[in-house]
């Protein structure tokens, strides 16, 4: 038994009680500690594959952004007041999805499906060069084979690979697109309803009212006079 | 393997250790004496109506979300500027344009009005 | 003189012979004491600096408003930092009971650690450092933002309203400046190509042992901003507006007393050291220094650039929350992005080294040339960008003015109507 073993065994269990923990409790808080304690173990287990960039990565922006926007986005909805009721198909969905992951996992993995992106029509547009190796079947190394150490300028060349037009340069400047989409529907859905805008639903919603009642007084179904002068809207009752 | 963040790992079980020594010793030396005053919430001397929730304005939910977008792309960034002195001038050209779109959505961002505060 | 400079390394030598002797039938756990040891040094050293600090800031501050400061613990108030650590372990700890328990007592031990973890990878002499990580300027900064969900913690975990209210600003107070920090160590890393500690040092060293050209020369906006993003997220004046006594009543951390506030409140301390550290180190020039052995030289600009803090300190009023966040994203991070844009740009076009000539064309300059454009080319930024500022301001101001007078005449047409 390595250290790296051990190791990954220690973080794997912790991630994984993390994460049932974070489904099953219905404390929410408790629910987001936990899954930022699921994100370090994460973060550790990228250091154990020598990626040390994205356990650093992972913790700038799970831990320091993203728990913190789940955590407000909660509490925008009051949800940490009380307890969240229990979904009763839980536990079905659970299981059936983890057979899919399961099935999944051995076609691509060690029954080696592939996919050969080159021949689909869109999808070949984003991997121009990749052999069909790379995309479809998952590296499931046998236990035993050595694999190649991660070089030493490997934070240099995940830079180069960014901007290079063969590998990954029209996935970054889509991202910029993607934040700018992101941005603009985030603040469409927050804003601040003018006082022009409250008053004309708020008049909209009265004429609809008036017309409602006419009509169900023209109807018989309700007493009382008739018509209204044109242009009045009748003074409906307060909501 | 690395060895680069066992450090890390021993610095923080060190930090650990030594700060729970710290609060259990002054667990041990400190007088305990509980009394109904001493446990209630503290709201300026008057007492809390109400749970305790506070009127969650969306500005901070705003502010977080720009954040994050902000954080995406400084890692992108990151590794970009540690290959810099290797890019040519049309990816360099390329990251201008990616920061540049980023500064046109905090732009719009500003004009919306959603960095005002309060 | 080889003795005192390399003071650190010949102690750190001989302390690892001695545990590698003891274990030397298992290099794995001479190396795990190694590292053990060191970290010990390290968070004592943080530790004791907090201490030291407490008393240095008070007696600053004091002279700055024209006053003594403590005096009366001990000779010249020497003693005083004792006094608080006594204070501190024998204060009863008021839980309130509404509090949740574990979140509650967490929170004050994950801020002192993150604080406390900044300190692994700076180094202090050549060759002395926790671990010379290849991510190390991106550690910094992680950890800097992970201590922020403790803040959330502590906030939720009082279960009291204006600790929530505390706990949710002091977020969006951090949160947003981590970007103009983010943006600014962007130059220092473009110019080094690395994100390790100890190789931005020697790129600011690059004449045998002396400084060669520190980074403040080569981009004083960034090390502006740096500084200021640097402040606001340690929370001190003038942006400590969340522990303001007349507004929020100690913010976050008003349920706490005793050990536990005195964790919270070395964490804001080994923040700012830390701050102070990789200020110096990023901009600097870190240990590197002429005759004075590194460490020396070291702490001599951080404790620098901590003057600079208390000074501040000591001068500055309180900032309000709107300008705090209007100054963060209207001004410090268009203008971060604007010259990170340009010195990109100028860095390709005047390159300091045949190779990049040849592969990807440019103007070959001295790194001297090259330091004097990007500096001029900072200025340029700043003082440009506080003109349209200052224009802007007056612009409003003028407009609130003429309002103003608006109403005022027709008040005055009003009453005599």
């Amino acid at each position: 038994m390595t250290i790296q073993q051990v190791l990954f065994i220690v973080i794997a269990l912790a991630v994984l009680g993390s994460a049932v923990f974070v489904v099953t409790t219905r404390n929410l808080f408790r629910a987001a500690l936990m899954m930022i304690a699921a994100f370090f173990g994460i973060a550790g287990l990228f250091v154990l594959l020598d990626a040390g960039l994205f356990a650093v990565a992972q913790v700038l922006i799970y831990i320091g952004a993203i728990s913190i926007l789940v955590i407000f986005a909660v509490m925008l909805t009051r949800g940490m007041q009380g307890m969240v009721p229990r979904n009763s198909q839980a536990t079905a969905a659970a299981v059936t999805v983890a057979i899919v992951f399961a099935v999944l996992l051995l076609l691509f993995g060690p029954l080696r499906l592939t996919i050969d992106v080159a021949r689909w029509p869109v999808l070949s547009l984003f991997a121009a060069n990749t052999s069909p190796r790379d995309v479809g079947g998952i590296a499931w190394t046998p236990p035993g084979q050595v694999i190649p150490p991660v070089p030493d300028t490997y934070i240099a060349d995940f830079g180069r690979s960014l901007v290079d037009l063969n590998q990954y340069l029209l996935p970054f400047l889509l991202i910029a697109f993607l934040v700018d989409v992101v941005l603009a529907g985030a603040i469409f859905i927050a804003r601040q309803r003018r006082p022009a805008e409250v008053a004309e639903d708020r008049q909209l919603q009265a004429e609809e009212e008036a017309e409602e009642a006419e009509a169900m007084r023209r109807a018989g179904a309700l007493p009382g006079p008739a018509s209204l002068p044109e242009g009045a809207v009748a003074s409906t009752s307060d909501h | 393997m690395r060895t680069d963040f066992a450090f890390v790992g021993v610095m923080l079980v060190t930090a650990a250790l030594l700060m729970g020594v710290a609060l259990i010793a002054a667990s041990l030396l400190r007088p305990k004496k509980p009394s109904k005053a001493k446990l209630e919430t503290y709201e300026c001397g008057m007492e809390t109506v109400g749970d305790t929730w506070v009127q969650f304005r969306v500005q901070y939910y705003i502010l977080a979300l720009v954040f994050v977008l902000f954080d995406i792309e400084a890692i992108l960034l990151f590794p970009i500027a540690v290959a810099f002195n290797s890019l040519s001038f049309f990816a360099v050209a390329n990251v201008i344009l990616f920061i540049v779109v980023l500064l046109i959505a905090l732009l719009y961002a500003w004009r919306k009005g959603a960095l005002d505060w309060e | 003189m080889n003795v005192i400079n390399d003071l650190l390394k010949i102690i750190s030598d001989f302390v690892a012979g001695i545990v590698n002797s003891i274990f030397s039938f298992s290099p794995f756990l001479a190396d795990v004491v190694t590292m053990g040891l060191a970290a010990v040094v390290l968070c004592t050293f943080a530790a004791l600096s907090f201490m030291g600090l407490t008393y240095v800031e008070r007696k600053v501050v004091a002279r700055i408003q024209d006053r003594v400061g403590p005096n009366q613990a001990g000779p010249l108030g020497l003693l005083q930092p004792l006094a608080d650590g006594i204070k501190m372990f024998t204060k009863e700890d008021t839980t309130p009971a509404a509090a949740d328990r574990w979140v509650y007592n967490l929170a004050p031990l994950v801020i002192a650690i993150f604080a406390l973890t900044t300190y692994a990878v700076l180094p202090f002499a050549p060759g002395v450092v926790g671990t010379n990580l290849n991510v190390g300027v991106f550690y910094i900064i992680a950890i800097g933002s992970g201590s922020i969900v403790a803040i959330i913690m502590a906030g939720w975990g009082s279960n009291n309203k204006y600790a929530l209210l505390g706990a949710f600003r002091t977020v969006a107070q951090l949160v947003g400046y981590e970007v103009p920090m983010l943006l600014n160590v962007l130059p220092v890393v473009m110019i080094t190509g690395s994100m390790s500690l100890t190789d931005i040092i020697t790129q600011q060293t690059t004449l045998n042992g002396n400084p060669g050209i520190p980074f403040i020369v080569f981009f004083p906006l960034s090390a502006l901003v740096f500084l200021i993003s640097g402040i606001a997220e340690t929370a001190r004046s003038p942006f400590d507006l969340l522990e303001a006594e007349s507004e929020i009543v100690a913010g976050f951390h008003v349920e706490y007393s005793g050990m536990k506030f005195a964790l919270f409140f070395l964490g804001e301390y080994v923040n700012a050291l830390a701050v102070a550290f990789v200020f110096s180190t990023f901009f600097l020039g870190g240990y590197a220094g002429p005759v004075l052995p590194p460490y020396i030289w070291l702490l001599l600009k951080a404790a620098a650039v901590f003057f600079i803090f208390m000074w501040l300190r000591g001068t500055l009023p309180r900032i309000r929350v709107d300008q705090m966040h209007n100054m963060n994203w209207k001004f410090l991070v268009p203008v971060s992005i604007v010259h990170l844009v340009v010195v990109m740009a100028l860095m390709k076009l005047f390159v300091t080294s045949p190779a990049q000539v040849q592969a990807n064309g440019g103007i070959l300059v001295t790194p001297g040339v090259q330091a004097a454009i990007l500096f001029t080319a900072s200025l340029a930024i700043l003082i440009g960008s506080l003109l349209i500022a200052a224009r802007r301001a007056r612009i409003m101001r003028l407009q609130e003015e003429a309002i103003l007078e608006q109403r005022r005449a027709e008040n005055i047409a009003a009453a005599s109507a």
